[in-house]
């Protein structure tokens, strides 16, 4: 089998070499392999070369019903599998017309505001390696660890929970979750604050992350960034503000958007991001309204002709299935857009004549997961 | 604007073969060959600064390959759905990489998964599959130890 | 000897009054001569056993120190640490090590073996040649050089030849820049660590570890008069032997494990070895320089110079397990532009000092 290469070596001068960071690299997040050609500690250009882990989920959902599909998307982005299920689920009930409950929306909301601060928690933790501090992942890994018992309360699971279904969600919420996401929501405000002082607001931190991999508005745009990445370079576009879906128009939040564009900003979003995410969560808490969990969905799913587009602001960003249906039992074509994607696409764009440490720190900031580039 | 006023105005600039509305969202169907304008207008005119993805839906019944571009506008929040017609056999088109810059990666990932050619592609290798496999997302694929799964 | 003058010598080695080592080495001798050997060969054996004593403190407290990072880490980061072998998991470390020795001794087919070999060797070399001038108590040193401190400077920089040589015999180009960073980051933190010694030396009049201690008797010590080179001394001397936030050379994110990204079992062990006992190097030196080496009431010299040793590698660990990873031209930057100096500024007010009161 022929290798892929980036660079032939005969382009190489005589100062330059190829790197092959990965596909088992500590930094690279998961089976990822980036070609850097290097003079010396600096990155002269880099070729990202995914796929090691595709999984053929795109082909395999052509073979399935519209809701044994469900479980798939979870195993994408698995550090928040609501935001999968979510963006499928929307897809196919607008293929329907299928309106779901107020109730059923409230514990979506729930659910994906959870999965957002774990993610970020994760990112924090994640990050914290990447750059050589070690004691950070402990202390994200704690809180994260009480949302993950909750979640395995509402529905069984620890990652990836399939929680969703078709016109709703699968449970609703068990005795003693409210008071326990009442209970993690009183000082994780305070706990934010304290990992931002440790970690982010550190001098060495900052100077490993200030205008490091400084990505433009326009560049960004332009890749289809997406997430606290694009809000990060001075455009706040949110897709929970900008096309709300399953009732995030009756919360009030704010969009972090920062101006630099470079990795500390994107840290800085991240943090804020999760308090954003509480104040939904206890918004959210507050209001739960009663009633049905779920619309009532056919036995067997047959949605109209046509092909749908439904996005949801995951926490990497814009998380989309195109659901094309043919009027079977099964979808005829199905595309998740994946965040992590287009945002890994733009990595030549930040990081031309940086070190290979901010090499790291900028793919960290970026918040990749592989499992979602490669589907 | 309404879908029906999106289609007037992209109707002066390209050549629509065929259109409709698909869930409030404006499906058109343009010639390969005014594609590249096309989106130049709607980027620049129409403020489509947004490209969500570009993918393909193989339709062997039509013998036809159709390349799907999800365009859309962060200030107007509309969207538009931008298709082009290929044949199965040959099927190859203009890239559009330099028009948004996100289509490149959707485009190698499009090429290899559907058998697409991009022409004028910076870079046309794979990214995801090793080469020995072609076009796995088309219906008719069927890799040498591919099996159905039970259902 | 009788019995109790066996215990009268003991008390005398850790209570420092007079050379009891050398009193000693008297006795051996009055004791050999009863034999018909030659006495050289008791001179061979006693510096035998010297070397196997330094040596098995060495392996000793590096496997104490080993696990004292890995309950004091724990400690800070929620957990519980090893408690599974032995009581509060002490033989963890032991189990480790035993791991390490039995494991298979992996040579990389492109690797230059002579060096790969020799590289862990050389590394442990410089390590276990400082030992000898630590003063652990008054008299309780395996030799008190006259030039004690610039050994020290000497025999450390041995360590750095080891590094760029496993870097470079790995084949491996992450080794390679691990061995390369390695090289600049030691030859830059070397020039604060020295020109802070040379202020002390001033202070002290000598070179002497002995003799620097007993400068600073009666607790004037040395921290007091030179408190900003104790810091660039503890900063300097923490790049020196490669920990985070300076440990660019094995770098995990980025350099997977630089230098000894090829090396497995034994020889990773001495690489291990000599990076854990550097840090209880550093420490014995930081304390002998400026916290009054074995100096403290009521318990003896020995006791008192190890709580001061780990008080410094706890304040070091401390450090390791807060901050960030430091970048590499940032680190550079940090010894040129700022250690540098204000460690000559330092030395030029001492000197100014010392001459004028």
């Amino acid at each position: 089998m022929e290798q892929k290469t980036a660079f032939e070596i005969q382009e190489l001068t005589s100062d330059e070499y190829v790197l092959s960071m990965g596909p088992q690299h500590p930094a690279t997040h998961g089976v990822l392999r980036i070609l850097l050609r290097m003079d010396g500690e600096v990155v002269v250009n880099l070729q990202p070369d995914p796929g090691y882990i595709h999984s053929s989920i795109e082909k395999i959902c052509e073979n399935r019903k519209y809701d044994q599909v469900m479980p798939y998307t979870d195993r994408m982005d698995y550090l928040s599998a609501v935001s999968y299920n979510l963006a499928y689920a929307l897809a196919v009930e607008k293929l329907m017309g299928l309106e779901v409950p107020n109730r059923g929306r409230h514990i979506r909301v729930i659910l994906a505001e959870m999965n957002r601060i774990m993610s970020h928690l994760l990112w924090f933790a994640a990050y914290g390696i990447d750059m050589g501090a070690l004691t950070p992942i402990w202390y994200a890994f704690r809180e994260r660890e009480n949302l993950i018992t909750l979640i395995e309360m509402q529905t069984g699971n620890r990652l990836t929970h399939h929680a969703l279904r078709i016109g709703g969600v699968k449970n609703d919420l068990p005795t003693g979750f409210v008071e326990g996401l009442n209970k993690f929501l009183e000082n994780f405000n305070d706990m934010v604050d304290e990992y931002e002082a440790l970690f982010i607001d550190n001098v060495i931190f900052k100077a490993r992350t200030k205008s490091i991999g400084v990505l433009k508005k326009e560049n960004a745009i332009s890749y289809g960034v997406t997430g606290p990445n694009l809000r990060a370079s001075g455009c706040d576009i949110d897709l929970r503000k900008l096309a709300p879906y399953s009732g995030y128009e009756n919360f009030s939040f704010e969009v972090c958007s920062e101006k630099n564009g470079d990795s500390w900003d994107r840290c800085k979003i991240r943090m804020n991001e999760m308090r954003q995410s509480a104040s939904i969560l206890r918004q959210a808490i507050d209001t739960l309204p009663e009633g049905e969990i779920s619309a009532k969905a056919p036995k067997i799913i047959k949605p109209t002709p046509g092909g749908c587009y439904a996005k949801v602001e995951g926490p990497r960003g814009e998380v989309g299935a195109y659901v094309v249906s043919a009027g079977t039992d099964k979808p005829y074509r199905v595309k998740f857009r994946s965040p992590s994607f287009s945002n890994l696409s733009a990595l030549n764009e930040m990081c031309a004549g940086v070190k290979i440490a901010d090499l790291v720190a900028i793919m960290g900031s970026l918040d990749i997961v592989i499992p979602e580039i490669d589907r | 604007m309404t879908v029906r006023e999106l289609l007037e105005k992209i109707k002066q600039k390209a050549e629509i073969e065929d259109s409709k509305e698909d869930l409030g969202v404006l499906n058109a169907y343009v010639k390969p060959s005014s594609l590249r304008s096309l989106l130049i207008y709607m980027r620049d005119s129409l403020g489509f600064d947004w490209m969500s993805f570009m993918t393909a839906l193989d339709m062997p019944q039509e013998n036809t390959i159709e390349a799907v571009y999800e365009l859309f506008s962060n200030s107007s929040k509309d969207s538009a759905r931008i298709k082009v017609k290929l044949s199965r056999q040959a099927a190859e088109v203009e890239t559009v990489s330099d028009i948004y810059r996100t289509a490149e990666w959707h485009e190698r990932e499009a090429a290899e998964m559907f058998g697409i050619t991009f022409k004028n592609h910076p870079h046309p290798e794979n990214l995801i599959l090793t080469p020995d496999i072609k076009a796995p997302l088309r219906k008719d694929f069927s890799g040498g130890d591919m099996k159905r799964m039970p259902e | 000897m009788e019995n109790g003058e066996e215990m009268e010598l003991i008390r005398e080695l850790l209570y420092n009054s007079g050379e009891p080592l050398s009193e000693f080495y008297r006795w051996l001798h009055k004791a050999w001569a009863g034999f018909s050997v030659p006495p050289v060969f008791l001179d061979l054996m006693i510096q035998f056993a010297v070397a196997a004593a330094v040596f098995g403190f060495v392996a000793v407290n590096a496997l104490w120190i080993i696990y004292y990072e890995r309950k004091f880490s724990a400690k800070l980061q929620i957990r519980i640490g090893p408690n599974r072998v032995g009581p509060l998991g002490l033989l963890q470390t032991v189990a480790d090590t035993v791991k390490l020795l039995i494991k298979e001794d992996i040579n990389p087919s492109k690797v230059d073996r002579v060096v790969f070999i020799l590289a862990p060797g050389i590394v442990f070399l410089g390590t276990f040649l400082t030992m000898l001038v630590i003063p652990f108590g008054n008299g309780l040193i395996a030799a008190d050089l006259s030039i004690g401190i610039l050994y020290i400077l000497a025999v450390s920089g041995l360590a750095v030849i080891g590094l760029l040589a496993g870097g470079w015999a790995s084949n491996n180009k992450y080794s390679l820049m691990g061995g390369m960073r390695s090289a600049a980051q030691i030859v830059a933190y070397e020039i604060p660590v020295l020109v802070v010694i040379l202020g002390i030396v001033m202070l002290a009049g000598t070179m002497k570890m002995g003799g620097i201690v007993e400068a600073q008797a009666g607790y004037r010590w040395f921290v007091i008069y030179q408190p900003i080179a104790f810091l660039i001394f503890l900063i300097a001397a923490n790049a020196e032997i490669n920990r985070a936030p300076f440990d660019l050379p094995e770098a995990e994110s980025e350099l997977v494990s630089g230098f000894i990204t090829e090396y497995s079992g034994m020889k990773f062990a001495f690489f291990f070895l000599a990076e854990y006992t550097n840090l209880f190097i550093v420490s014995a030196v930081a304390v002998t320089l400026f916290l009054g080496g074995w100096e403290g009431p009521f318990f003896p010299p020995f006791v008192w110079f190890i709580i001061k040793t780990y008080a410094v590698v706890t304040v070091l660990m401390w450090m390791r397990w807060t901050f960030p990873r430091i970048r590499v031209d940032h680190l550079m930057q940090f010894s040129w532009k700022y250690l540098l100096p204000i460690a000559l500024v330092n030395l030029l007010v001492t000197a100014i000092v010392i001459k004028f009161i």
